[in-house]
């Protein structure tokens, strides 16, 4: 990346995590309105943050930082009042799914639900389950929310379990 | 359906690499930068109105009192707008956003707009208290010697306005707080 300007780093950037980024927006802002802004942020900071590209991290860590920061700055801006309704992994694993018993064979329905799940879990729950989702490991995680491997281990444990129960085809949650 | 599944689905989503092109990043990078400006200007303006209506206030006073509470609302508006100024430039830097990991950075916001409003009477309120005690004080003094009804009648709005500003304060250090209280949960989860 020695040398090259920020035009050519952003376009690099944006055709390797542009769907990446628009399944985030997706999972920060429920409105497809103000989801469409919330994206455009994001590739602006993204875009303004590679003027200053040094190198001290991967291309990817760099671009899901700026990503997630930039969105969870914008959550909470616009639910500051609110972000006392947010939950951890551990109270939405509690919390009934309305959707229970409901197979979830249907791909469309299926995203539809993990996005509710996601959109409703604290900024750094957020960040975690969406790495995961994104196929990063732990160590990758770790590197870009700032918690301890460990931290992201046991969260990612609690993903999995999450997301089978929640989506287990035939709906039940084996509780 | 298992986790890896789930995986598989959510990154089936796709979505367009860029939904803004070069140039049309360049025209919002320009005007996120003048709104930038422009809410300076606004608030240097503000500043500017009070020291001018408050300067001519001092000048064209009658008594000692008003000429010094007058004074002291410049100053404190000086001061006010100067810290307006320090803490607009100590935000963030578009690189800050990838300098910092996402707890570090959550953390930073909140440490940020909790110290702005734990110290509200510091830098926001209480530089413009003495000038308009005196002010105040000075007029309920002239109405007490007109008369104790009006006296006591001047005293409701330095009453008021002694209200106003400890309920700001109240609900400032409230909500700050409430920060304080987000910011422990998240050294917790990322220490642990």
């Amino acid at each position: 990346m020695e040398g090259r300007s920020q035009d050519e780093r952003y376009l690099e950037a944006a055709a390797q995590y542009g769907a990446a980024l628009h399944r985030l927006a997706g999972a920060y802002e429920a409105d497809p309105d103000k989801r469409r802004d919330l994206l455009q942020e994001v590739h602006l900071a993204l875009w303004r943050s590679l003027a200053s590209f040094d190198g001290r991290c991967s291309l990817r860590t760099w671009v899901y930082r700026v990503a997630h920061n930039a969105a969870t700055s914008y959550v909470i801006g616009q639910r500051r009042s609110r972000s006392s309704a947010w939950l951890s992994l551990e109270e939405a694993a509690a919390v009934a799914d309305s959707n229970e018993g409901v197979r979830a064979a249907d791909r469309r329905d299926a995203v539809d639900r993990l996005l509710a799940l996601v959109q409703q879990l604290k900024p750094l729950d957020r960040q975690v389950i969406l790495s995961y989702l994104e196929g990063l490991d732990a160590a990758a995680t770790a590197e870009i929310t700032g918690i301890s491997a460990g931290n992201v281990a046991v969260k990612i444990h609690r993903i999995k379990n999450l997301l089978t129960e929640r989506f287990h085809e035939g709906g039940g949650r084996g509780k | 359906m298992e986790s890896d599944d789930m995986r598989n689905i959510w990154q089936s989503q796709g979505g367009p690499a860029a939904p803004l092109s070069l140039e049309e990043l360049r025209k919002k990078g320009a005007k996120f930068r003048s709104r930038i400006v422009w809410r300076n200007v606004r608030e240097y303006v503000g500043a500017a109105f009070v020291v001018g209506w408050f300067g001519y206030c001092a000048w064209a006073a009658d008594t000692g009192w008003r000429r010094l509470g007058s004074a002291l609302v410049v100053a404190g508006a000086f001061y006010l707008a100067f810290e307006l100024h320090r803490r607009a430039s100590a935000s963030a830097a578009p690189g800050e956003l990838a300098w910092r990991s996402c707890a570090d950075f959550h953390r930073a916001q909140l440490v940020r707009q909790r110290d702005a409003l734990s110290s509200v009477w510091k830098w926001y309120l209480g530089p413009l208290v003495p000038g308009l005690a005196i002010l105040m004080g000075s007029g309920c003094v002239t109405a007490f010697r007109h008369s104790i009804t009006a006296g006591l009648l001047s005293l409701i709005p330095l009453g008021a306005v002694a209200l106003m500003l400890w309920f700001v304060g109240r609900l400032n250090r409230n909500a700050a707080a409430g920060i304080q209280r987000q910011i422990d949960k998240l050294e917790t989860i990322a220490g642990e």
